[in-house]
């Protein structure tokens, strides 16, 4: 199973490697799809005990929702806003990718700090959880489009996910399937929130939502 | 009697009530819904609150899915007493709203789903036994509250809505990992059930929890519903979300929304303290709730909206609360005391400053001038609220913060002790300052307001009574009540 999971470790940190780098929404919104459908197999390698039902639902749920349902609804937003598709960051691409490599530094250095007490899970799946979970963080901060925060919001969102699968084998589906369904209208509200936004700002530009300070 | 049933009555009743509001056909069908279903829960709240005040000690349903204890019982009457006096205060203000903010049928259609489905949501959060479940709730909470603040969709309300869902949902986020850790702190010792995340296996003696992961836990716990909770320094959403959201959605935001986020961190406290011992815990909390009384008394002396004043003052309070449950038993007894102080006194608050807002046409602090003399009734409340919100001595805040004071000796934290009183003294000379000309300076321009109707005397009577009568007065139940709960708090042997 492991040289798999490998695969998907070094394919994931290229999608978020160009989630960094892209400039045009439309590209980072297929890159999240392609990195959603990625980090949704997970539960079905990571554990020895082949395929339960268990974890085909909960890999089809999260492929189905990330990889699918959640692109489908972020383009549809973008495709309201089409006089401005680029995604505008506060800090320039190359910085974005030099950000990206510390960031990677440090989460490297993270994992070896909690392996020791995560005997069960994999290095390089803990690895990829811990780095997504900060470029996610990343991408909310240094981008100005609404649309990137939500975007970034679902990176960090993968990232869990992966953490959850690799170290809490069993916790109850009910659980499982609340957080599932959290995610959804989570995306759904803040699609919502977009909608408004676009409508009375002209424009999906966080940096224009700046009259309350103090 | 009947507690088990009156926990599914409990939850089920706000959610069908939620879905009947969608096809009232006039707003002030939604309005009289709303404070009907919310009398009701507060009957039954104190159902399950004397029924777990009695010989066993705690109620449970569902197969022990839903677990009630002193301390959660206590925080499901304070949940419940603030939404009947909110919805109560809300079919006031809404019939008053000015010309552009018109609560058409449609808006009071949403008002209602999200009102009661909030209600729900965090009645689940306290009711739950199960940490994932707990979780859920909060994040619904997060969910639904949002398109509350944007009721009236306008540029201010939207960058305060979009900020609060998205810090909040980060913060709701970084809980989730706190909760999957805690989850693996128990694996490592071996097997798994079904009732892992249940707290009561958590915090009971048996559990083996592995000291790190549960170190990591907390702190991604702490900062995950310290978010929500508005604690400093991720305090941030607080103030443009409570000055934006319509008045009687801020006092339930500030009167309840964030005890159920501090309500889950306490729920964590209790099995971190018995794996790692007293300290690591109430270390954290002491700093997160020292800075967040600090932070907030900065931010008062500068203010000059008086909702974004309430806020801050949310931020102070829950410091408060927090610095209690950092300090013993006594401690505890003290915090949650508090939590019902502040929650009833921070709606009465919000309540006057809503009201006179609407009959001066802002919340700047300047512009409300002589309240007392425009509007005796939500004059006298905004005065009674605002001192006993600095904890003037006749009002029960004052009760609480002196056993907070007492058990800060007791336990000899004298730097937080003295931080404390120097923040309480910054807060207490710039809102009086704040507050005397509100309530007593010369009546600048207002409109004569509509009737508040027959409800308003009685909620002003309630929220006030309550605080002056606790002032002086603790009856025997209500001391045992609390002394109960703050016993759940304690690391058993």
């Amino acid at each position: 199973m492991s040289p798999l999971i490998e695969t998907i470790h070094a394919v994931g940190l290229l999608t978020c490697f160009a989630l960094l780098a892209t400039s045009r929404i439309g590209a980072c919104i297929r890159w999240l799809s392609f990195q959603g459908i990625l980090f949704g197999m997970v539960p079905l390698i990571v554990h020895d005990d082949g395929l339960t039902a268990r974890a085909m639902l909960l890999a089809g749920g999260n492929i189905a929702l990330k990889g699918i349902v959640f692109p489908w609804l972020l383009l549809g937003l973008r495709a309201r806003a089409d006089f401005n598709r680029e995604v505008q960051p506060f800090v320039s691409f190359v910085m974005s990718i030099l950000c990206g490599i510390l960031i990677l530094a440090l989460s490297v250095w993270l994992t070896q700090e909690m392996k020791p007490a995560l005997a069960k899970a994999p290095f390089v799946m803990l690895d990829s959880s811990i780095f997504l979970i900060f470029i996610g963080l990343f991408l909310m901060i240094s981008r100005r489009n609404a649309l990137m925060q939500v975007i970034g919001f679902l990176v960090l969102e993968n990232g869990i996910f992966v953490f959850g699968v690799i170290t809490v084998v069993g916790t109850p589906l009910l659980v499982e399937l609340g957080v599932l369904l959290d995610a959804f209208v989570g995306v759904f509200v803040m699609g919502i929130a977009i909608y408004h936004i676009t409508r009375e700002f002209g424009s999906m530009d966080v940096d224009r939502l700046t009259e309350l300070r103090g | 009697m009947y507690a088990s049933q009156s926990i599914i009555a409990a939850l089920a009743l706000p959610l069908s009530g939620a879905l009947f509001c969608l096809v009232l056909p006039r707003s002030h069908h939604v309005l009289k819904t709303i404070v009907g279903v919310s009398a009701v829960e507060l009957l039954l709240a104190l159902n399950i609150w004397a029924a777990v005040l009695g010989p066993k000690g705690f109620v449970t349903a569902a197969d022990q899915w839903f677990y009630i204890d002193a301390f959660s019982s206590f925080h499901i009457v304070v949940l419940t007493l603030v939404f009947a006096l909110s919805s109560a205060f809300a079919s006031i203000y809404f019939t008053h709203e000015a010309d552009d903010l018109v609560f058409t049928t449609s808006i009071a259609r949403r008002f209602g789903v999200l009102w009661l489905g909030a209600q729900t949501a965090m009645l689940l959060v306290l009711m739950s036994n199960n940490l994932g479940i707990m979780w859920v709730g909060m994040e619904a909470t997060t969910l639904l509250t949002a398109f509350l603040i944007s009721l009236h969709p306008s540029r201010l309300s939207l960058e305060a809505m979009w900020k609060y869902l998205i810090i909040c949902s980060v913060g709701i986020a970084f809980a989730f990992m706190g909760t999957l850790l805690a989850a693996a702190s128990i694996q490592s010792d071996g097997g798994i059930g079904a009732d892992a995340l249940f707290w009561t296996k958590l915090a009971s003696a048996e559990a083996h929890l592995d000291p790190t992961l549960m170190k990591f836990a907390f702190v991604f716990v702490l900062v995950g519903y310290g978010t929500k909770a508005g604690l400093a320094p991720i305090h941030s959403w607080l103030p443009d979300a409570h000055s934006q959201a319509p008045a009687p959605v801020s006092a339930m935001f500030s009167g309840f929304l964030l005890n159920t986020a501090l309500y889950c961190i306490m729920r964590f406290a209790t099995p971190v303290r018995q794996a790692l011992g007293q300290d690591f815990a109430s270390g954290l909390l002491i700093v997160f709730g020292t800075l967040s009384i600090l932070v907030a008394a900065g931010f008062i002396v500068f203010q000059r909206d008086a909702k974004r004043l309430l806020a801050y003052h949310s931020v102070e309070h829950m410091g408060i609360i927090t610095l209690g449950y950092a300090l013993g038993p006594l401690g505890s007894f003290a915090a949650l005391f508090h939590t019902l102080n502040h929650s009833v006194c921070k709606s009465l608050a919000f309540f006057a400053v809503g009201r006179l807002g609407q009959r001066y046409g802002s919340h700047e602090m300047h512009t409300i001038a002589g309240a007392l003399r425009a509007d005796r009734l939500w004059g006298v409340s905004l005065l009674i609220s605002l001192l006993a919100l600095i904890g003037v001595a006749p009002f029960s805040i004052f009760m609480s913060e002196y056993q907070l004071l007492r058990a800060a000796i007791g336990a000899g934290a004298w730097l937080t002790l003295f931080l404390f009183l120097a923040a309480s003294a910054v807060v207490f000379v710039s809102a009086l300052r704040h507050m005397i000309n509100m309530v007593f300076g010369t009546a600048s321009r207002h409109d004569r307001g509509g009737r508040d109707g027959k409800l308003a005397v009685p909620i002003v009577v309630a929220a006030a009574g309550l605080l002056i009568v606790l002032g002086v007065w603790m009856p025997l139940p209500f001391y045992h009540a609390l002394s109960s709960a703050a016993a759940v708090l304690a690391v058993r042997p």
